[in-house]
């Protein structure tokens, strides 16, 4: 049970879609956060779509599945 | 050992370092300014911090040799352990830190549970940090001592010398700072290497295509998932389970370093920007110090330790001047881990237990004297048990295992805290208690439960549920806490609109 002998049966390409499907969910859940809560410490008038924290994290994640697609 | 510009090089770099950390004296004139930078600080230079302190030189050279023998899945470490904790850190955790005017995890913990878990917690941080910096402030000196020909006692003490003066006098503020321009030369050296190193090897293809020609074992080195049944200690079970659910969380929310950077951003926005900027730059961080490992498959096979592989790439690879570049980028990685340890040292001893068990209620500048001083004590600690590193040459990874006892308890605490109403202080402190008895009691007993050569990722998914499990009885069946005693420090989606007090 320790050693997850349970999961033996899994492939490396069933474990990858594991982790391709992990990244898709946070994505998916950074989306669901309101606006105003991504720019929390900004002024209103100052904000700008660069300072879209959801634009980083996307970003940030479709280079980690990249990643993770190709190896 | 060097050439002369190589020379020039690492002794211009310790004299800019130590004026850069210096200049930032001017602007310390209270313990918030001494232990958060007295929020100020802007998204980017914590971002580089966070990431240039995680990095130290130990790590340059065992990330290049576990790279040498396991191949790319290393990398898990960065990426798949990085990436998502810190998306969790800059959404959830950090935004409750920041707002709650935190200086320490255990503060939190303190708040939510009850004063036992946050001396625990605190004690086995400083305990943890206190006995790193020995080992650092040792690897600092043999790294002197090899390359510039400069005694052990005489590099340890320049090193000492150096990072004290402008930990102790410019705080965290010279801290982040000076890590800013440590984590640009760790990039140029890092960077420099490996292009030299791919041109050396004809090219990325030409590298992949003549490993897979070396025999049997190299056939999952550039698989970044490996099968649950390797005997590498990273099966894809252990990344997933042990890395990304346990051990990166518990890292990137639990660990003062790393947390207390955020909490000097300027505003909300910058304290949640840093995190997600810093695991933007984390996911270089395998380029720089996997990538020479791999490279050194084709350049130097059959190394018999391949922790050989960095310090042998740089010798082959590297020309004069660049030498120096990359001994100042390992160097950068010591200092910043150093200076790291100090300042988080100094605001959890001067904040978890100085200032509710030695004196309470005393003004500003005494608890900003008090930080001070704690820095001071600890140069020293660390200068004075620097040897034991040479008489325990495993001490480095006796350290490291006795943190991962401590990783899976306290995540299921925190995440329990943060997002479970019901936990209580019993079911806390009980958590903690067990789960690290848990981790102890699998590590010394290892042969008997696992199957792979080092199961710490298994251990601290076992510890942390335990942990959960733990936490969830005692506190269903002990006294719940009133709404008024976990206003702001319990998840309310209302945090994500308007309600900035809940």
């Amino acid at each position: 049970m320790f050693n997850f002998d349970w999961l033996s049966g899994v492939s490396q390409e069933t474990a990858k879609m594991v982790f391709l499907s992990l990244y898709g969910v946070i994505g998916l859940l950074v989306l669901l956060l309101p606006t105003e809560y991504i720019y929390e410490g900004i002024a209103k008038e100052d904000r700008h779509w660069w300072n879209n924290l959801k634009l980083w994290s996307i970003s940030v994640l479709a280079i980690l599945a990249s990643i993770y697609y190709h190896f | 050992m060097l050439a002369g510009i190589d020379y020039f090089i690492v002794i211009a770099y310790i004299i800019g370092m130590l004026l850069l950390g210096l200049y930032f004296k001017k602007f310390v004139n209270s313990s918030e300014d001494y232990f958060l930078g007295g929020k100020s600080l802007p998204f980017w230079a914590i971002g580089m911090s966070i990431v240039v302190s995680d990095i130290g030189a130990l790590d340059f050279v065992g990330v290049s040799g576990q790279a040498y023998r396991y191949g790319i899945s290393v990398g898990n470490f960065d990426w798949v352990g990085s990436v998502p904790a810190m998306l969790l850190a800059a959404f959830i955790f950090i935004p409750y830190f920041w707002r709650g005017g935190m200086y320490t995890i255990p503060e939190y913990l303190g708040r939510r549970y009850n004063q036992k878990v946050r001396t625990i917690a605190s004690v086995t941080w400083i305990l943890f940090f206190a006995l790193d910096l020995g080992v650092l402030f040792w690897a600092s000196a043999v790294l002197l001592n090899v390359l510039m020909g400069w005694p052990i006692w005489i590099s340890i003490i320049s090193t000492a010398g150096v990072v004290g003066l402008y930990t102790y006098f410019g705080g965290i503020t010279a801290v982040i700072m000076t890590d800013v321009v440590q984590f640009i030369i760790m990039f140029i050296g890092g960077f420099a290497l490996v292009f030299l190193s791919l041109y050396e090897v004809g090219g990325w293809d030409n590298m992949v295509d003549k490993i897979a020609t070396m025999g049997p074992e190299y056939r999952n080195h550039f698989d970044i998932i490996q099968p649950q049944n390797t005997k590498s200690p990273f099966p894809w079970t252990g990344i997933l389970f042990g890395l990304t659910f346990v051990m990166a969380n518990a890292y990137m929310i639990g660990n003062q370093s790393i947390v207390q950077r955020c909490l000097t951003a300027k505003n909300e926005w910058h304290a949640k920007a840093s995190m997600i900027f810093g695991s933007a730059l984390k996911m270089f961080i395998p380029i720089l110090v996997l990538f020479p490992g791999l490279m050194a498959v084709v350049v130097h096979p059959g190394l018999l330790d391949g922790d050989q592989a960095l310090p042998m790439m740089i010798k082959s690879i590297l020309p004069p001047g660049l030498v120096g570049l990359m001994f100042a980028a390992f160097f950068a990685g010591l200092m910043s881990s150093v200076d790291s340890l100090l300042n988080s040292t100094a605001t959890l001893f001067t904040k978890d237990i100085y200032e509710p068990f030695i004196k309470k209620g005393a003004d500003d500048k005494h608890y900003l004297k008090v930080g001070q001083i704690t820095t001071l004590v600890l140069l020293v600690i660390g200068v004075a048990t620097s040897p034991i590193s040479s008489d325990f040459p495993g001490i480095y990874v006796a350290i490291q295992t006795f943190m991962s006892y401590f990783q899976g308890p306290i995540f299921a605490i925190l995440l329990l805290g943060i997002f479970w109403k019901r936990t209580t202080e019993w079911g806390g402190l009980s958590a903690l208690v067990i789960g690290i008895g848990f981790a102890v009691y699998l590590n010394v007993f290892k042969e008997q439960f696992f199957t792979i050569e080092d199961p710490f990722l298994y251990i601290s998914w076992w510890s942390f549920l335990l942990g959960v499990i733990i936490n969830v009885s005692v506190s269903l069946m002990t006294k719940k806490h009133t709404e008024e005693q976990l206003k702001g420090l319990v998840f309310s989606s209302k945090i994500l609109v308007k309600n900035k007090n809940v």
